[in-house]
C-alpha cells in the first residue's frame, strides 16, 4: 500500500536541524523560550513518527525509500543520501522522537538555572537531528556520516560543562574511543566499495549481495567483525566501553538520553540495520554473541562496586547493552531490537528520576544519601519501577525482553545462558543496592537547611509517563502474543520455555533480596566481600583496572614514540638540515681563509697552477692521452 | 561576456594595480593603506566567482580561457650542415595560461584565502604600506602558479612567490623570524634550482618541435609550453621517443631522446623540488620555522596556498609528465603518505604549541594528498585535489583563529592557555568546530577528502591504506588535546575579560566556515565541475602507461 | 755559429727563473720591484734572440723590446711612488705586511 506519512519522515530529522539552526544563530535572545522551541520541534518529530508507526501497524508495507540527492559524485560511481522507511527504523524513530521529547521537557526544569541553556538546548537538536538522521538513512556512507555527528554531539554535551577538568577528559575520552570504533567501521566501509558490486552502498543492496551470498566468506567476516568494532565503539562493549561510565560528567538528561537511551543503543542498531552480513558469517555471530554476554556480565559486575549513582547506571547500561548484543549473536534480532525498546524507557526513566534526585540534593555519591524516599515519592516509585523493569520482574517492560534474549541464548548455547542469568542476578543486586541507599533509610548527610524536595511538574511528568511505559511496554511481545516480533522482522520465533521464566524471575528475587538483607536489614555485613576477599573487591572497584591498562598499553607508548620522534626530529631530519647548512658556511670559511692578502702566496699559486697546465699539456703530447 | 576578455590574466595581474595606488599613498595613512590593500585583494575573488560561474563544467574541453601570447623567442646558430636546411632554429618562451577545473579550484582557493588574509591583517602592527605591496605581490605569484601552461612561466611565478614570503616572514615575523625566513629561502631556493635542472632538460628534449606548415618550411623550435610537451612526450613518433640514435643520412646520436634513466632522473628531480613545498617527510623541517615565526596573517597563506603549491605542481608537471614513473613509484608515494600521516600525527600530539600542532598537522594532512595521488585511480585524485582545497580552507581558518587569539593572549604555548572558552566563546566555538574540520568530521569538508582519497588508495593498496586510517584516530587525540586544552578547563586568571571577536575578525571566519561546511554538505559543488578534468588526467595516465 | 739561440733562450730563462724566485720570496718590496725587472728583461732578451735568429726574423721583435723598456720604466717609477707613500704610512717595506686587503 502507498504509504502516506512515510513520504513525510524527512521531516523527522529536519524539524530539530533547524531548531538547532534557530537556537544557534539566534539563541541568546530567545533567553528561556530556547527550551520550548527545542520541546516543539521534537514534538513534531515525534508527532510524525507516531503517524508512520501506525501508519505501518496498520497495514502491510512496503518500504519506502527515497534517494534521489546526489551528494557526491565520482568517476561511474554516485553517492545519494535520502532515507528509507522500514519497520526496524520506524520503531528506532519512535524511541528516538519520544525519548528526546520527554527529556526537552525534562531538561527544562533540570537546567533552568545554567545561564547557557541555549547552547544546551541547541546541543540536544543537533543530537536529535543527528540521532534520528542516522535510524532513517538508507545508506550506510549517510550512516556513518550521522554515525560521527552523533559522536561529536555526545562529546559536546558531556563536556557541556567545560570549566570542570573531568568534563574535558570524559569528553575527549567519549570521542576518541569511540572514534577507534568509527574506524572500524570506516575501513569495513572502504571494504564494502570495492566488493560491493557496482559499488552500491545502500542498505538494500548490502542485504542482497550478502543474502545471495555474492561476496567471498572470508571477506564477510571480515567486513562483519569490522562493523562490530564500529558498534563496539558507540554501544560500549568491552573494551571499548571505558569512555561510557566516564561520559557521566555531562548533565543528567544527556546521560538518559544520549548515553542510555539512544545513540549507544546506535551500535545495537547498526548490527541490527547490517544483519544479513552477519547472518552470512557463523564467525561473526559468535564473536558478537561472546562479546556481548562478556560485556552484560562483566559490566554488571563493576556496577555492583560504585558508588556513584550515575556511574551505577552507566555500567548497567553497558551491560544491558551486551544483553541486546548477545541477543543478536545468537541471531534473534527481535529479541534484540525489544530490548533496546524497553531499555530505552527504562534506563531513561532511571537517568532521569536519578537527575531528579541529583537536582534536589547536588551530591551524586549514593553513600551521602538516604531517606529521600519519604521526601521524594513521585521520584521513588518511578525509580523504583524502573529497577524492577531493568532487574527483570515480572510484569515489567525489561522481563519480556529479558526472557524473549534468555530463551533465545539458551536455545543456542547453554553457556550464553547461565552468563545471561548470572548478570542478571548482578543486575537485581546492585538496583536494590542503589535504590536502597538512597531512598531507604534516614539521610546520612545534613543539608544545612537545603532540605531536598520533590522537582516541579516539568521533570516529574516525564517521569510518570516512562514509568507507565516501563510497566506497560513489555506486553507488545510476550510468548503469548508475538506480535512485536512478527511485526518487525516477518517471522516469530518466539520460543515460550517456562524455566527460563521462573528462573530469570527467581534470580531478580534472589539479587534484590540479597540487597534488602545487606542494605535495610543488615543481616548481612555490607563488607562482607571487602573484608574477606580484599584484593577481588579492590579489582572490581577500580573497574578491573581497565584504564590503567589502556594508560600503560597505549597512552604511555604513545607518548614515548611521540618523545623519541620529536628528538628524532629535530636532531636527525633537521639536524642533518643544520649540518649541511653549516658545512656549507664552514667550506665558505675555508675558502676565506685563503685569501691572506699575501700578494705572493696569491703569485705561488698561480705559478703552481700555470705549471700544472703546463705538465697537462706538454705531458698529453708525450704520453699520448686522450 | 567573458569570452573577449583576458580574464585569467586579469585575475593574476590586478593585484598589481593595487600595488600601484599604494605606491602613491604616503606610508602614514595607514588607514588609506588598509583599505586600498583589502579592497584590491578581493577583486581576483570576484573575478574567480565569475570564472567559476562561467566556467564550462559540461565541456569535454577541459582547458579553458587559454591565452598564448608570445614572449621570447630567441634565434639561434644554424651554421650546420643539418640547421641550415631549416626554415628557422629558436627558442619559444610564450606566456601561456589557461585553466581547467583543476586550476579552477585552486585559484578560487587562493582567491579566497588571500582575500581572507588581507583581512586578517589589520593584526600587523607595522609598516602597512610594503605589507600591503608585498602581500598583493605574493598574490600575483600564486595565482600565476595556478593559471600557467608553460614551464618557464611556471617556474618565475614560483620564484615571485618566494621573494616577497620571504620579506613578509622575515620583517613581521616573531623573534626569530630572519632565521625563519632565511631558512625558508634557501630550502625552497633547493627545491626551485632541482626544478630548473627538470625543466632545461625537458624543454631542450621534449621541448624541441618541428613544425611544418608547408612542404618548402620547416621551422624547429625549443618550446616550453606544458601542452607541447606532454603531447611530445606522449607521442611515440616524437623525437623526446625515438630512441638514441637517428637516421638522417647517417646515423647520428640524437640529441632529444630521453632514456628512461633521464625520465627517472627528472622525475625524481621534480618530486625533491615539490616534495620540499609540499612537504614530504623528511623535508618539512622547514615549514615548521615559517609556521611558528611567521606572523598568523602570512602562514594562512602560507599553509592554506604555498602547501598546495607543491600538490599541484607533483600532480601537473612530476605525475602527468612522467606517469610511468610515477606509477612504478605508486607505492612509494603510498607509503610516504603513511609516514607524512602517522609522523606528523604523533608529532602533533607532542607539541607544546599551538602553531606547531598545526604544522604537523599540516604533514599529516599533506600525506593523505599523497596517498589520493598515489591511488592513481579517479576517486583518489578526487580525494587528493579535495583534501587540497579542504585543508587550505581549514588551516587558514585555524590560523586565523591563532591570529585573533595571539593578539588577545600573547601566547600560543598550550601550557598558558585554558578555559577560553569562558571569554571568548564565538572565537572558541570557531575553533572547535575548525578543530573537527581538521579531524575529519564528516558534513566538514576534511571528511569528504579522507573518504575518497582513502577509497581510491584502498583499491590498489589496502595495507597501507589501513595503516593510514591510524591517523584518523590520532588526528582525534592531538587536535582535541590542543583545542580543548585551549578553549576547555578553567579559565586563567589573565584571559578573563578578553574580548570576543570583532566584526572584521567575525566576517573572515564565518566565510572561511561556511565554505568548510559547503563542501562537507554538499561536496558535488567540487566534484561536479571536477570531474571532467579528472576523468581526462586519469585517462592520459591510462593511456600513456598502455601505450 | 749556425746555432746560437738556445743559449741566448737558456739564459733568457734563467734569468726569468731568478726573477720569479724573487718577486715570489724576498720580503723586501725593493728587491721583489727588481726582481719582476729581471723578468722583464729576460723577456726582451727572447724577444731579441727571436727577432735575430728565430725562424722569421725581423725587426718587429726589438721594437716590442723598447716598447718593453719604457713600460718597465714607468712600471718601476709607479711602484717606487706607491712604495715611499707606503712606507710613509707604514714605516716599512717588508710585503708581507702589507696584507690590507685580507679577507
Amino acid at each position: 500500500m502507498e504509504s502516506t506519512y512515510s513520504q513525510l519522515a524527512w521531516i523527522i530529522p529536519i524539524s530539530p536541524l533547524i531548531a538547532f539552526l534557530i537556537l544557534l544563530s539566534v539563541g541568546r535572545q530567545l533567553k528561556q523560550y530556547g527550551g520550548y522551541l527545542a520541546v516543539l520541534a521534537s514534538l513534531v518529530s515525534f508527532t510524525i513518527s507516531v503517524l508512520i508507526f501506525i501508519e505501518r501497524t496498520g497495514n502491510e508495507m512496503q518500504n519506502y525509500t527515497w534517494n534521489d540527492w546526489e551528494w557526491l559524485s565520482v568517476d561511474t560511481v554516485t553517492l545519494t543520501m535520502g532515507f528509507e522507511i522500514n519497520n526496524l527504523n520506524t520503531l528506532m524513530l519512535l524511541i528516538v522522537s519520544f525519548v528526546s521529547l520527554l527529556v526537552n521537557l525534562y531538561s527544562i526544569g533540570y537546567m533552568k538555572d545554567d545561564d547557557r541553556i541555549n547552547v544546551y538546548f541547541s546541543y540536544i537538536a543537533l543530537f536529535t537531528f543527528s540521532m534520528l538522521g542516522l535510524v532513517i538513512t538508507e545508506n550506510i556512507v549517510q550512516l556513518y556520516i550521522f554515525w560521527e555527528l552523533v559522536g561529536v554531539c555526545s562529546f559536546l554535551l558531556v563536556g557541556f560543562w567545560y570549566f570542570k577538568p573531568e568534563a574535558k577528559a570524559a569528553a575527549k575520552k567519549a570521542f576518541i574511543v569511540t572514534r577507534i570504533g568509527d574506524v572500524g567501521l570506516f575501513i569495513a566501509i572502504l571494504i564494502l566499495f570495492w566488493y560491493m558490486p557496482d559499488h552500491s552502498l545502500s542498505f538494500s543492496a548490502i542485504s542482497n549481495a550478502f543474502e545471495q551470498k555474492a561476496i567471498e566468506p572470508g571477506i564477510v567476516t571480515l567486513i562483519a567483525i569490522l562493523i562490530f568494532i564500529g558498534a563496539m565503539g558507540k554501544s560500549g562493549q568491552f573494551p571499548l566501553h571505558t569512555w561510557l561510565p566516564d561520559a557521566m560528567e555531562g548533565p543528567t538528561p544527556i546521560s538518559a538520553l544520549i548515553h542510555a537511551a539512544t545513540m549507544v543503543a546506535a551500535g545495537v542498531y547498526l548490527v541490527a540495520r547490517t544483519f544479513p552480513i552477519f547472518e552470512a558469517s557463523a564467525t561473526a555471530m559468535t564473536v558478537v554473541a561472546i562479546v556481548g554476554a562478556f560485556t552484560a556480565l562483566f559490566a554488571a559486575t563493576i556496577g555492583v562496586a560504585q558508588n556513584d549513582i550515575k556511574r551505577v547506571l552507566a555500567y548497567s547500561t553497558v551491560s544491558q547493552l551486551g544483553y541486546m548484543m548477545l541477543a543478536l549473536g545468537v541471531g534473534a534480532l527481535s529479541a534484540g531490537m525489544f530490548h533496546l525498546f524497553t531499555h530505552a524507557f527504562f534506563k531513561a526513566l532511571l537517568f532521569l528520576a536519578a537527575g531528579s534526585v541529583i537536582h534536589a540534593v547536588h551530591k551524586q555519591n549514593m553513600h551521602e544519601m538516604g531517606g529521600l524516599g519519604v521526601k521524594m515519592k513521585i521520584t521513588a516509585w518511578t525509580f523504583a519501577i524502573g529497577a524492577l523493569a531493568l532487574s527483570g520482574i515480572f510484569p515489567f517492560a525489561g522481563f519480556w525482553s529479558k526472557d524473549a534474549i534468555l530463551t533465545e541464548a539458551l536455545h543456542q548455547n547453554v553457556w550464553y545462558f547461565i552468563v545471561g542469568l548470572t548478570a542478571a542476578f548482578f543486575t537485581a543486586f546492585y538496583m536494590s543496592r542503589l535504590f536502597f541507599l538512597v531512598f531507604a533509610g534516614k539521610s546520612r548527610t545534613d543539608h544545612k537547611g537545603h532540605e531536598p524536595h520533590e522537582s516541579p511538574a516539568v521533570m516529574t511528568i516525564p517521569l510518570i509517563v516512562l514509568a507507565v511505559l516501563a510497566i506497560g511496554a513489555g506486553f507488545v511481545f510476550t510468548p503469548f502474543n508475538p506480535w512485536f516480533g512478527e511485526w518487525l522482522t516477518g517471522t516469530a520465533e518466539e520460543h515460550t520455555n517456562w524455566t527460563v521464566i521462573i528462573l530469570s524471575n527467581l534470580v531478580g528475587l534472589l539479587g534484590i533480596g540479597l540487597g534488602y538483607l545487606m542494605y535495610i536489614r543488615g543481616t548481612i555485613a555490607r563488607d562482607v566481600i571487602s573484608s574477606r576477599a580484599p584484593g577481588l573487591s579492590r579489582l572490581v572497584a577500580n573497574k578491573y583496572y581497565m584504564d590503567e591498562l589502556y594508560q600503560m598499553i597505549i597512552i604511555t607508548p604513545l607518548k614515548g614514540l611521540g618523545y623519541v620522534l620529536r628528538l628524532f626530529d629535530y636532531y636527525v631530519i633537521d639536524g642533518a638540515v643544520r649540518l649541511s647548512a653549516s658545512s656549507a658556511l664552514y667550506v665558505g670559511r675555508l675558502g676565506a681563509r685563503m685569501q691572506n692578502g699575501q700578494l705572493q702566496a696569491y703569485g705561488l699559486a698561480s705559478l703552481i697552477g700555470i705549471v700544472l697546465l703546463m705538465i697537462i699539456f706538454v705531458g698529453r703530447r708525450f704520453w699520448n692521452v686522450g | 561576456m567573458l569570452d573577449n576578455l583576458p580574464i585569467l590574466s586579469m585575475i593574476i595581474f590586478s593585484p598589481l594595480l593595487g600595488i600601484l595606488i599604494l605606491m602613491f599613498i604616503p606610508k602614514e595613512q595607514g588607514r588609506w593603506i588598509k583599505i586600498v590593500g583589502i579592497s584590491t585583494a578581493f577583486i581576483p575573488l570576484i573575478l574567480a566567482a565569475f570564472l567559476y560561474v562561467d566556467f564550462d563544467h559540461q565541456s569535454e574541453d577541459t582547458l579553458q580561457y587559454t591565452e598564448n601570447v608570445e614572449w621570447m623567442s630567441v634565434p639561434l646558430n644554424q651554421d650546420s650542415e643539418i640547421l641550415n636546411g631549416l626554415s628557422s632554429y629558436t627558442i619559444q618562451f610564450n606566456y601561456i595560461v589557461g585553466a581547467d577545473a583543476l586550476s579552477l579550484v585552486l585559484i578560487l582557493l587562493t582567491a579566497l584565502v588571500s582575500a581572507m588574509a588581507a583581512l586578517a591583517s589589520i593584526h600587523i602592527k607595522k609598516r602597512w604600506k610594503t605589507y600591503y605591496i608585498l602581500f598583493l605581490f605574493l598574490m600575483v605569484g600564486m595565482l600565476g602558479v595556478f593559471s600557467a601552461r608553460d614551464l618557464f612561466l611556471f617556474f618565475v611565478f614560483f620564484e615571485v612567490t618566494l621573494v616577497p614570503m620571504f620579506f613578509l616572514v622575515g620583517i613581521w615575523g616573531f623573534k626569530e623570524r630572519e632565521g625563519a625566513a632565511t631558512k625558508f629561502l634557501i630550502y625552497n631556493g633547493i627545491g626551485s634550482a632541482l626544478m630548473i635542472v627538470a625543466f632545461l632538460i625537458l624543454v631542450t628534449t621534449a621541448g624541441f618541435t618541428l613544425i611544418q606548415p608547408d612542404p618548402q618550411q620547416l621551422h624547429a623550435t625549443y618550446t616550453s609550453g606544458l601542452d607541447q610537451i606532454m603531447a611530445n612526450l606522449s607521442d611515440p613518433a616524437a623525437l623526446v621517443n625515438a630512441g638514441a640514435e637517428l637516421q638522417i643520412g647517417t646515423v647520428i646520436e640524437n640529441p632529444f631522446f630521453l632514456s628512461d634513466t633521464m625520465r627517472w632522473f627528472i622525475f625524481i628531480l621534480l618530486l625533491i623540488a615539490f616534495g620540499i613545498k609540499l612537504p614530504i617527510f623528511p623535508f618539512h623541517t622547514w615549514m615548521l620555522k615559517v609556521h611558528v615565526e611567521a606572523p598568523p596573517a602570512v602562514v594562512m597563506i602560507h599553509s592554506g596556498i604555498l602547501l598546495k603549491m607543491g600538490a599541484y605542481g607533483l600532480i601537473r608537471y612530476g605525475v602527468m609528465l612522467f606517469p610511468e614513473q610515477a606509477k612504478e613509484w605508486a607505492i612509494i608515494l603510498a607509503i610516504l603518505g603513511a609516514i607524512n600521516i602517522i609522523y606528523g600525527a604523533v608529532l602533533a600530539f607532542r607539541q607544546t604549541d599551538f602553531r606547531l600542532v598545526l604544522a604537523y598537522s599540516s604533514i599529516s594532512h599533506m600525506g593523505i594528498v599523497l596517498f589520493g595521488i598515489a591511488a592513481f585511480n579517479v576517486i583518489g585524485m578526487e580525494g587528493a585535489i579535495f583534501q587540497m582545497v579542504s585543508h587550505g580552507l581549514i588551516s587558514a581558518l585555524m590560523f586565523l583563529i591563532v591570529g585573533s587569539l595571539y593578539e588577545r593572549t600573547g601566547t600560543m604555548e598550550l601550557s598558558a592557555l585554558g578555559g577560553l572558552a569562558k571569554s571568548v566563546p564565538f572565537i572558541s566555538g570557531i575553533l572547535l568546530v575548525a578543530g573537527l574540520a581538521s579531524l575529519g568530521l564528516p558534513g566538514l569538508s576534511g571528511f569528504v577528502s579522507e573518504f575518497l582519497a582513502f577509497i581510491g588508495l584502498f583499491d590498489t593498496m589496502p595495507i597501507i591504506t589501513v595503516v593510514g586510517t591510524l591517523g584518523i584516530i590520532l588526528a582525534a587525540v592531538y587536535v582535541l588535546r590542543a583545542v580543548l586544552k585551549i578553549t576547555f578547563g578553567p579559565i586563567a586568571a589573565p584571559y578573563e575579560n578578553m574580548k570576543d571577536a570583532r566584526l572584521v575578525e567575525v566576517i573572515p571566519m564565518v566565510t572561511l566556515l561556511a565554505f568548510i561546511v559547503l563542501l562537507g554538505v554538499y561536496p558535488s559543488v567540487l566534484s561536479d565541475p571536477l570531474k571532467h578534468t579528472v576523468d581526462q588526467l586519469i585517462q592520459n595516465i591510462a593511456g600513456r602507461i598502455g601505450g | 755559429m749556425d746555432n746560437i739561440l738556445p743559449s741566448y733562450l737558456i739564459l733568457g730563462a734563467i734569468l726569468f727563473c731568478i726573477g720569479l724566485y724573487g718577486a715570489l720570496s724576498k720580503r723586501s718590496a725593493i728587491v721583489v720591484l727588481i726582481s719582476i725587472e729581471l723578468m722583464l728583461n729576460a723577456c726582451n732578451l727572447n724577444f731579441i734572440a727571436f727577432s735575430k735568429y728565430g725562424p722569421v726574423p725581423s725587426l718587429t721583435g726589438q721594437i716590442f723590446s723598447l716598447f718593453n723598456i719604457t713600460v718597465a720604466a714607468a712600471e718601476v717609477a709607479v711602484g717606487v711612488a706607491i712604495l715611499i707613500a707606503l712606507f710613509k704610512n707604514k714605516g716599512t717595506s717588508n710585503v708581507e705586511e702589507m696584507d690590507s686587503m685580507r679577507y
